[in-house]
C-alpha cells in the first residue's frame, strides 16, 4: 500500500516498471529525469553492469506537487529484463503500488514479451497480490521503428492485454508516450488509493493524445482528446496514444 | 538534531536510538523501501535513494542467506574508512522495518548493535496493529479534482504549463513537444 501520512498529508507511491530486456524501462526513467527539474526529484541511482544493462534496478524518487491536499511522492523503480534476474525482479516488485509493462513493439519479440507478462503475474501472485487488482498499464514502446518491424497495438493488445488495462503506444527514446503512461499508472494509482478505481477512472483509462497534442496542457482537459475521440484504430495513432478494448475484457478487474 | 517521521509512533524510539548510539545517519524504512522516519539526513531526497538502497541490500541478504545458510541474514556490518554501515531488521506489529544506521568514530559497532537491540523493543511496543485511517473508511479521500490537480502537476513537472501566482494553471502558447 502506499505510505500515507495524514498528519503531514503525504503520499508516497512506489510504480515498478516491468517488462523483458531491451524493451525501454530504464530509458523511460532517464527520459523522466532529464525533463524534470532537479528540485522535484532525486538521484537516479542505476545499479547497472559495466555495459548499462540493469543489474538490479534504477530508480527515481519524483515529487509529484500537492494533489487533492496530499503532497505526492513517487518513487519510480525499473526491474531488470534479462530472464536470469528472475529472483531480482520479484524482489523490487515487493511492496509496488502500481506496475507500468513496458514491451517492445517488435515482432520478433513478442515471445519475449509474453514470457515476462506471465513472469510478472507469477511474480504478483507470489508477493500475494491480486493481479486484477493491482494497477497496471501498459506501454508498447518502439513504436517509432519502421512498420515492417513493429506489431500493430491490435496484435499487441490481443497478446498481452488480457485484463483490458490502459495501454499507450510511446517511442521511449524521444519522450513520446512517456509522459502520458506516468500520468496513467498515477492516475490508477491514486484511484485506489482514494478507493475510487473504477469509476471516473475509465474514462482516464480511455483517453489519449491526439497526434500533436499537448498531454496535460491544462487542467481538466484531457491530454488531447476526450474518450471518445479515441479512434478504434489506433495502429496509425502517435505514440503516447491510449487505447482501451470496446469488448468486454477477459478477466478484467 | 531531531528526528523526521512519517509516522509518530517511530519518533521517540528512532530519536532516542540515534541519540544514544551516537550514529551520523539513521533510517527506519519498510522492506518495500518506503521510508518511515530518519535522522541526520538534510534532503528528502536522499532519504529516498537511500532507502531503495537499503531495501535492496537487505531484501539481497536475506535471500542469499536463505540459499547459503538455510536463513535469512537479518543483520549486515561495512566498516568503511570513516565511516561504517549497519543494517538490520526489525520486527514489530505492524511488519518487519529494516534500519540503516552509519556512523563514525564517536560510536561503535557494539554500541550500535546495543542501542539496536533496545529499539526493537521499543519499536516493538510501539507499532500500532494496523496503519492509522483517517476516516472510518480507512480511505484517503482525494476528492474530485484528484484528476485535474494530477494533470496539473504532472504538466507542471514536465515543463508543459507553469503555475501563476494565484495556483491558475497558465500554459504556454507553444507548447514544446514530448
Amino acid at each position: 500500500m502506499p505510505l500515507v501520512n495524514y498528519a503531514t498529508r503525504e503520499i508516497t507511491c512506489k510504480i515498478v516498471y516491468y517488462g523483458p530486456g531491451r524493451s525501454g524501462k530504464t530509458t523511460n526513467l532517464h527520459y523522466i529525469y532529464e525533463q524534470v527539474p532537479s528540485a522535484r526529484r532525486g538521484k537516479m541511482v542505476s545499479l547497472a553492469t559495466q555495459t548499462d544493462r540493469t543489474l538490479f534496478f534504477d530508480f527515481l524518487p519524483l515529487d509529484l506537487g500537492t494533489i487533492s491536499g496530499f503532497s505526492t511522492r513517487f518513487q519510480l523503480y525499473t526491474v531488470p529484463g534479462q530472464v536470469y534476474y528472475q529472483a531480482t525482479r520479484k524482489l523490487v516488485l515487493q511492496g509496488a503500488d502500481g506496475v507500468v509493462f513496458v514491451a517492445d513493439s517488435q515482432a520478433r519479440q513478442l515471445e519475449e514479451n509474453i514470457e515476462s507478462m506471465q513472469d510478472l503475474h507469477a511474480n504478483l501472485a507470489e508477493h500475494g497480490m491480486d493481479v486484477r487488482a493491482t494497477p497496471l498499464v501498459i506501454q508498447y514502446n518502439k513504436q517509432d521503428l519502421p512498420r515492417e518491424l513493429i506489431l500493430g497495438v491490435d496484435v499487441l493488445d490481443d497478446a498481452l492485454n488480457f485484463r483490458d488495462v490502459p495501454a499507450f503506444t510511446a517511442d521511449a527514446l524521444h519522450g513520446h508516450g512517456v509522459f502520458e503512461t506516468l500520468r496513467g499508472i498515477s492516475e490508477l494509482v491514486l484511484r485506489r488509493l482514494s478507493g475510487s478505481a473504477g469509476g471516473s477512472g475509465a474514462g482516464a483509462a480511455s483517453r489519449g493524445a491526439a497526434p500533436g497534442a499537448a498531454p496535460g496542457a491544462a487542467p481538466g482537459a484531457a491530454p488531447g482528446a476526450a474518450p471518445e475521440a479515441v479512434p478504434e484504430a489506433v495502429p496509425e495513432a502517435a505514440p503516447g496514444a491510449a487505447r482501451r478494448h470496446s469488448r468486454d475484457a477477459v478477466g478484467s478487474a | 538534531m531531531k528526528a523526521r517521521v512519517s509516522e509518530p509512533w517511530v519518533e521517540a524510539p528512532l530519536q532516542r536510538f540515534a541519540d544514544e548510539a551516537r550514529v551520523t545517519f539513521a533510517l527506519l524504512l519498510q522492506p518495500s523501501g518506503q521510508v518511515l522516519g530518519q535522522f541526520g539526513f538534510t534532503r528528502a531526497m536522499d532519504v529516498m535513494a537511500a532507502c531503495s538502497l537499503a531495501a535492496a541490500i537487505n531484501v539481497t541478504a536475506a535471500q542469499l542467506g536463505r540459499e547459503l545458510d538455510g536463513t535469512p541474514f537479518r543483520e549486515l556490518h561495512h566498516a568503511g574508512r570513516e565511516r561504517e554501515l549497519f543494517i538490520a531488521e526489525a520486527n514489530t506489529a505492524r511488519g518487519p522495518l529494516v534500519l540503516l544506521a552509519a556512523f563514525g568514530d564517536e560510536s561503535s559497532l557494539g554500541l550500535v548493535r546495543l542501542y539496536f537491540r533496545e529499539l526493537c523493543t521499543a519499536l516493538a511496543n510501539a507499532a500500532p496493529a494496523v496503519a492509522p485511517a483517517p476516516s472510518a473508511a480507512g480511505r484517503v479521500d482525494l476528492g474530485e479534482n484528484l484528476e485535474r490537480d494530477l494533470d496539473h502537476s504532472l504538466a507542471i513537472l514536465f515543463g508543459r504549463a507553469r503555475p501563476d501566482p494565484e495556483g491558475m494553471l497558465s500554459v504556454p502558447s507553444s507548447i514544446p513537444p514530448a
